[in-house]
Order: structure tokens, then C-alpha cells, then sequence
């Protein structure tokens, strides 16, 4: 009999995630998305006290956007380490690859819950926002009408597919968190290092645009691998443009979707590959 | 040599992992440099020594890594603070601050300009020693310079959005209401009033600057050339003013009524 | 059925684990070689450390042997479809403790591809058989190291695997909770299953298993049926009344007439577990009265109302 008697199960891949999904939901890790909404709804109380006019708009989704960001990022890695790390160290990894399943099953399944976790996180931050947003530009509108002469100045289509590329850029990050866990030996290691991966990934563009500045060529060479090895976080760095009225180009997004997808794939690859003779 | 057997063979997957990232990374280039050149269209250049002495390490690296809005969003917070507080030195430092960091809102160069030009002046007149003490040529003098700060402030904003009529506008108030400056003021609003995203009230404020200076003449051929491309269903564009003002005009000029402008 | 196939088979395993850079190695198990044949109850005994854990992985494809190999019914291990037909309770066992038992042998059963068909009558039937129904709806988390075990049993059969392997299915667990486990290996091998059982409790492994195989530092010492094991050939015991100590000697007299040697008189004693059965009310349940152990396995081919009275072998 060959392996592929028991094929690869896209079944019990989405088995494993819906686990995960379970987990994370029975270990309230979603109650601090209560602490986020409470500070959210506050933050855009705060802004009205300012008179900003119109542009409290910006803060309230510049702000938004940044604890979407913020926490959704720390949410990220912790829950990608966590959901992975507590299958290691309470051993019930052990009784689940005693199964029939593949340890691609079991690592895709994990990247899976973890990245539903994450894109409830996003769902509900950005309609939460969206809600605070529509709701203040209406009582401007009524209060401001000039300064509304073209209609509403956010565009909340455009909201949403950030929202959006947002969340797969967490995908990318949960990847590479996984990918890190798939070695590593500790959660606490796996944190760390995923931390340090998202500041680098952040950071990626100064490698990629300043390589050939470097004089040495040792570390010029350095310098340029280090910005293909990397994905660039900068690429999602879209929100800015919401707060001021700029159009977001469907292109520009579909590029960036597709980028994070890509990347999503290859590095779960990896992770899988990393973690197939792994000793549990 | 088993040591270093044994390392290769820990590292192997470490090598292929990286390997496989890096030719990732290579075979994306192509979807992600025209994507990474858009987005990085969109955001101006950081001028990163000119502000880093007044932020933390921390809140560069946040620049750095792409939270330029909500940093700026901060510092304008902070600057309203100060504004409070009547703090001159902290307040200009502040706002400039705020553009370097993220010149792209026209929020910041408006409302930073507007406290440099009309707040300012009356700290430094309650700091010299209020309004029934201070010499009349010492508060214009204090009007004159504050107003000459807000207008280089606000030329700096050009160099980030050349063409918004909103900031030509604010230099066009600060003419007109700081400096009582009414030719330079009708200019500006002459300059602004041809960009088609202006407010509709800056070419009527144009044509009534003309009359101030008793250019008449130049006002009516203005207001006659105005009145045809305002659109009739949008009541911000106040057409009917527009025609009430040619009609004063005519009045005025006592142009013949054959001559009159028909609607 | 195939039955030449044996349910494991060992051929020359060696296990090294690296435990520095600088290339000092483990062994954990050496040269390894022993086979498991379909139907039988196997023994795998050794103190700790001996590789019994590591060989049980390297089966069950947790890890892969350095040198050697395993297969199990014919499949090499460290292949997918060597595990279809396994069933594995682990030592100290590791649960979802934040899914209900309930939930959590539903989980595993869909894992192990358990049709949806037969899925919600299955997992009932496994979780009363081993005497959880009360408790199925309460988390995992909750689970008295007994009930850990019985839940652990419940995901270790409920796909009906023709292999179940058993690491140290008694340990931690009270005089009665071993009994029944006892009493449910000999059930499964009555269905005709192969278990393959890891204990330090040498009574209970004396009790169950067909053959055994000790290991001590990773090397196979002894392996072989019970009889052949632990009989001894060349002695005789015979139970009788109490003797007077006249007739004791009589009885030496004329064994010595006859060129034997009666080498020893003692008072023949019965098990201390089983005297502690015999007293405890719990132990009343065992052998034929409701509770674990007391009904046939629930085999997917029997539909729970008949499988009282069914004892047919399962069906993969």
C-alpha cells in the first residue's frame, strides 16, 4: 500500500482549524476585543472634544487603524504561538499524529484556525469602526453641510478592502510565526523571534531601496538577501490614504492581495517542510 | 569533523528554509515593484533629521515602520495641548513637527497656519503686556511677523500639494484679514478660484476684493465670465448672488441696457 | 484476511538521538528485532528509559527509526496509512481540555475518517461502553485521571482499529480501574485485536498478554510466550490439604525412595489484588454486570441495540 491510500483531506484540514478555532474561542482570547471596542468607541468620544471638523474623521479611522494594526499584530503572534505551541507542550499533538493525518493537514489546519481567529478580529474591529465613522460623518454632515458639498468623504468600500489586506497581511505573519514555531523548541522563543520578524518585515523597504548605498561588498550582498528573504509589510500600508478622501486603485489592492496569498502558500510550505521529522 | 557534519546537518533545513524565502521573495519582485512603487508614491519622504532629535528611538522606528499617520495624529493632539496652554515656542515647534512627520493631510498646514497668523499675535500682546498697553506699531508689528512665519509655513505645504486651492486660500486670509494686504489678497484668490476643486466663494470674494479696489470694470467682466459656468443646481455656487452682484455693477458702471447681461 | 501478515513487525530498529552539537549521540533503542503477530496480546516491558516509548513512536510514526524497519499489517510506519488501523492510548494521557468528552471522541473519530453516517451512533456507543455517558458533556479539563483514562480508551477504539497500542494504560490508576483494564484486553483479544501493551506493573502484564519482550538500555534481553518465559520445566506443585507434620515426612520418605526431592513446603497464597477486588463494592460491576468491561466493544459493523449480544470481530 502507498501514503496516498490515505490522501491529503482538505476534511480534516478544515477539521483541525475549526479545532483551533474552538480553542481559541473557550480560552477567551476574544474578550480582549471587548477592551479594544470599549477603548475604540472612547478614543472617537475623545476626538469630538478637539473640534477637528471633518478631519475628526481622519483621527478616528487613523486611530482605528492603528490599533487594528497594533493588536492585531500582538494578537497574531501570540495566538499563532499559543494555538501551536500548547499542541507541543501538552502533548496532544502526540495523540493526534498517532492518527492517520498528515503533518501537513496538521500545520495548514493550524495556519487555518489561527487566520479565523484573526479575521474575526479584523471583521469586527473594522465594522465597529465603520459603524463609529458613518455615524459621526452623518452628524457632521447635518452640522457642516459646506464641508460635505461632494457627499461623504470616507469611502467605506475602500475601508473594507484595507480592512481587508490587513488581514492577510496577519496571514503572512502568522505564517512566518508558524514557520519559527516549527523549529522551535519554546513558545516564549517563538514570540520573541516573531516579534523581531514583524519590526524586519516592517522595515524591509530601508534594505531594499538603500543595498546599493553599502559600500563592503560582503555586506552589501547581505543587505540584499535580506530583502528577498523578507516579505514587505510596508506594501499594506494603505490606511493612510482612507482619513483624506483618496481613492483606493482596485489594481494596486488585487497586487497586494495576491502578493500575501503567494506568500501565505511558500512559507506554510516551509513550515510543513521544517516540521516533518520533527521528534514529538 | 562530526561537530561540523552535525551542524551542516542542523542547519540544512535552516539554509533550505531561507532559500526557499529568498527565491519567494525574487520570483514576487515583479508583482510587488510596481505595487511597492505606487505605495511609496503616496507617501512623501520621511525628512527624518530634521525631527529626530525631538522624538524618541521608539517613535522613529514607528515612522519607519509605516505608522506615520497616527504619529502625526499624536503630535497635533499634543499640539492642541500646548495651543491651550498659550505656549508659543512649543505650539510652532509642534506644528511643524506634525508636517514633517506626515506633510500629507492639508488639515495640518490650514490649522497650524491659523494658529501661527491669528492666535499668536495676541499671546505675544498679552505676554508684552496686553491690549490697552502695547503700542498700536508694536501690535502690528507682532501681526506683521506672526503673519510672515504663517505664510512661509504654508508655501512649504505647496512643495507637498501644489495644486490645493484650500492653503492658497488660507495665504489669501492671511492678506486679507492679518495684513489688511487687499491687492496680494485678491491675487491669491484670483489663483485659487481658477483651480476646479475651489470652494465657489473664492471667485465671489475675488470680484468683491476687485470692488474694494475700485476696479469695477474688472469685477463685472469677471462676474459676467463666473455666472456662465456655475452650475444652476448646486445652491453652494449661489448663482443668484452671482447675478445680484452683476446687476449692482451695472447700476454702478450704468451700462446701457442693451448691453446688460442676459442670463 | 492475509493472515501471514504480522500487526508489527521490528526488523534491526536503532534509534539515535543527537543530544549536543558536537555529535554525542543517545541510543535509545539498538538493533531491535521482535514480531507481533495478529490476534495477540504483546507484552513490552523494561524499566525507564529502556526504549519501550521510543519504539512505540518509531510504530507509530512519531519518529523515524535511524536504522531498521517497522511496519505495521505490512505498511512501513512512518507512512500515513500505517496509522488507519491503530488506535493509541497514551501514558498520562493528553486531551482538549476545553472540549467535552463528547466532542473530543466525536473530534477524533472524524479524524479518523469515521463515515457521518455511522459517526453520532458510534461515538455514543464507545463513550457508554466505557461508562462516561453521565459525564460526556463535561469538559475534558474537569476529568479525574480515571475518567481521563476511560476517555482515552473511547478515541483509541472508536474508529475500530485492528491494532490498539497501549502505553501504560495503568498507571496512576486504583486496583479496581486496572482490573477492568485487564478484563478489557482480554475482550479485545477475544474480538481478535492485537494489543500491543507497555506496563511496569509485571502482575497485570502476567495477567493479559500472550508473549512479552524486556528491554533494558534499548537492547532486546528476552522475548517470548509467558509459558516458556516464567514456567518452570522442572518443578512440580501440587495443592493439598494441610498435612500433619508426621505425614509431611512420610510423604519425603517416599519421594526420596523414588529418587525425587521435596524441595519446599509453603502456604500457597492468593494475590493481594485479588483479595482487594474481592472486598471493594466497586469490583462487584466487573465480569457481566453493567460498567466498563461488562459488554462487547462496540464494533462499527453492530448497531448499538444488538451489540450486548455480539462478540463478532470488527470490521475495519
Amino acid at each position: 500500500m502507498s501514503a496516498l491510500s490515505v490522501p491529503f483531506s482538505f476534511n480534516r484540514l478544515a477539521l483541525i482549524a475549526s479545532n483551533t478555532f474552538l480553542e481559541a474561542v473557550r480560552q477567551k482570547l476574544f474578550n480582549f476585543l471587548l477592551l479594544l471596542a470599549v477603548g475604540l468607541v472612547a478614543s472617537a468620544q475623545f476626538f469630538r472634544d478637539f473640534n477637528f471638523g471633518s478631519s475628526e474623521l481622519k483621527f478616528i479611522a487613523d486611530f482605528g487603524f492603528g490599533a487594528l494594526i497594533f493588536f492585531g499584530s500582538a494578537l497574531t503572534i501570540t495566538a499563532t504561538a499559543q494555538l501551536f505551541f500548547s499542541e507541543i507542550e501538552n502533548r496532544t499533538a502526540l495523540t493526534l499524529l498517532a492518527k492517520p493525518i498528515w503533518r501537513a493537514e496538521f500545520v495548514f489546519g493550524k495556519f487555518l484556525g489561527v487566520f479565523s481567529v484573526i479575521g474575526v478580529f479584523c471583521a469586527l474591529t473594522i465594522g465597529l469602526m465603520m459603524a463609529l465613522l458613518w455615524h459621526r460623518e452623518g452628524q457632521l454632515m447635518a452640522a457642516n453641510p459646506e464641508a460635505f458639498e461632494a457627499g461623504r468623504i470616507m469611502r467605506y468600500g475602500d475601508l473594507f478592502i484595507v480592512g481587508v489586506l490587513q488581514w492577510l497581511k496577519f496571514g503572512v505573519l502568522s505564517a512566518i510565526v508558524l514557520l519559527i514555531a516549527s523549529f522551535s523548541n519554546t513558545n516564549l522563543y517563538t514570540v520573541v523571534t516573531g516579534f523581531f520578524a514583524l519590526v524586519i518585515c516592517h522595515l524591509q523597504y530601508l534594505a531594499r531601496d538603500s543595498w546599493s548605498n553599502v559600500d563592503s561588498l560582503v555586506l552589501r550582498s547581505v543587505v540584499r538577501l535580506l530583502s528577498f528573504v523578507f516579505p514587505n509589510f510596508q506594501l499594506f500600508n494603505l490606511s493612510d490614504e482612507i482619513g483624506q478622501g483618496a481613492g483606493l486603485d482596485p489594481m494596486l489592492a488585487g497586487r497586494v492581495a495576491l502578493y500575501a496569498v503567494v506568500y501565505i502558500t511558500v512559507i506554510g510550505g516551509l513550515a510543513v517542510y521544517s516540521f516533518r521529522n520533527r521528534e514529538i | 569533523m562530526p561537530f561540523a557534519l552535525n551542524f551542516l546537518r542542523s542547519a540544512r533545513t535552516g539554509l533550505l528554509v531561507a532559500a526557499g524565502l529568498a527565491a519567494a521573495g525574487i520570483a514576487l519582485r515583479p508583482l510587488e515593484a510596481p505595487a511597492w512603487e505606487e505605495v511609496r508614491s503616496r507617501q512623501p519622504a520621511l525628512r527624518l533629521e530634521s525631527i529626530k532629535d525631538a522624538l524618541g528611538q521608539g517613535v522613529t522606528v514607528g515612522l519607519l515602520g509605516g505608522f506615520r499617520a497616527i504619529v502625526a495624529d499624536f503630535f497635533w493632539i499634543r499640539t492642541n495641548y500646548v495651543w491651550e496652554k498659550y505656549d508659543l515656542p512649543a505650539t510652532q515647534t509642534s506644528i511643524k513637527l506634525v508636517t514633517a512627520i506626515d506633510p500629507r493631510p492639508t488639515y495640518f498646514w490650514l490649522n497650524g497656519s491659523r494658529m501661527i497668523a491669528y492666535d499668536m499675535p495676541n499671546w505675544r500682546i498679552d505676554k508684552a503686556g496686553g491690549y490697552d498697553k502695547v503700542p498700536d506699531t508694536v501690535k502690528k508689528r507682532f501681526d506683521q511677523e506672526q503673519s510672515e512665519v504663517a505664510i512661509r509655513y504654508l508655501n512649504e505645504g505647496f512643495g507637498f500639494h501644489p495644486e490645493e486651492p484650500l492653503i492658497r486660500l488660507e495665504i489669501a486670509n492671511i492678506y486679507l484679514n492679518r495684513l489688511k494686504d487687499t491687492a496680494s489678497a485678491a491675487r491669491d484668490y484670483a489663483i485659487a478660484a481658477e483651480h476646479p476643486d475651489a470652494p465657489y466663494y473664492a471667485a465671489r470674494i475675488y470680484a468683491e476684493l476687485l470692488r474694494k479696489m475700485e476696479r469695477n470694470t474688472d469685477a463685472y467682466a469677471y462676474l459676467r465670465t463666473l455666472y456662465a459656468k456655475l452650475p444652476a443646481d448646486n445652491p453652494q455656487a449661489m448663482k443668484s448672488v452671482v447675478l445680484e452682484r452683476i446687476r449692482e455693477l451695472e447700476a454702478e458702471l450704468n451700462v446701457a441696457l442693451a448691453d446688460r447681461f442676459r442670463e | 484476511m492475509n493472515t501471514s501478515i504480522p500487526a508489527i513487525s521490528i526488523k534491526g530498529l536503532t534509534k539515535d538521538f543527537a543530544v549536543t552539537l558536537r555529535g554525542v549521540k543517545l541510543r535509545a533503542v539498538d538493533d531491535l528485532s521482535l514480531q507481533v503477530e495478529e490476534g495477540q496480546v504483546f507484552g513490552l516491558l523494561g524499566p525507564n528509559g529502556s526504549g519501550k516509548s521510543t519504539t512505540i513512536k518509531i510504530i507509530l510514526g512519531l519518529l523515524g527509526a535511524t536504522v531498521g524497519e517497522v511496519k505495521v499489517f505490512g505498511v512501513p510506519s512512518h507512512q500515513v496509512e500505517s496509522r488507519r488501523n491503530v488506535g493509541y492510548l497514551p501514558e498520562a494521557p493528553y486531551f482538549y481540555r476545553y472540549l467535552s468528552g463528547y466532542e473530543l471522541v466525536r473530534f477524533y473519530a472524524r479524524v479518523c475518517g469515521v463515515p457521518k453516517a455511522q459517526l453520532k451512533a458510534r461515538v455514543n456507543d464507545v463513550v457508554d461502553w466505557v461508562g462516561l455517558s453521565q459525564a460526556a458533556n463535561r469538559r475534558v479539563g474537569t476529568y479525574s485521571k480515571g475518567m481521563l483514562q476511560r476517555i482515552g480508551l473511547a478515541q483509541a477504539l472508536v474508529h475500530d482499529p485492528k491494532l490498539i497500542v497501549l502505553d501504560e494504560p495503568t498507571a496512576g490508576v486504583d486496583p479496581v480501574g486496572s482490573a477492568e483494564m485487564c478484563e478489557l484486553i482480554l475482550k479485545l483479544k477475544r474480538q481478535g485485536k492485537t494489543v500491543l501493551i507497555t506496563s511496569h506493573l509485571l502482575a497485570q502484564i502476567e495477567d493479559v498478554c500472550d508473549r512479552v519482550a524486556i528491554l533494558d538500555h534499548g537492547k532486546l534481553m528476552v522475548e517470548g510466550s509467558l509459558l516458556e518465559l516464567v514456567g518452570q520445566r522442572d518443578r512440580q506443585a501440587l495443592i493439598v490439604d494441610p498435612l500433619p507434620a508426621t505425614e509431611i515426612e512420610a510423604l519425603r520418605e517416599w519421594l526420596t525412595s523414588r529418587g525425587h526431592v521435596l524441595n519446599a513446603i509453603e502456604q500457597p497464597r492468593a494475590r493481594l489484588d485479588q483479595l482487594f477486588l474481592s472486598k471493594i463494592s466497586r469490583a462487584g460491576q466487573l465480569g457481566g454486570n453493567p460498567g466498563v468491561g461488562s459488554n462487547v466493544v462496540p464494533s462499527s459493523s453492530v448497531p448499538k441495540s444488538s451489540a450486548s449480544a455480539s462478540s463478532s470481530a470488527p470490521k475495519a
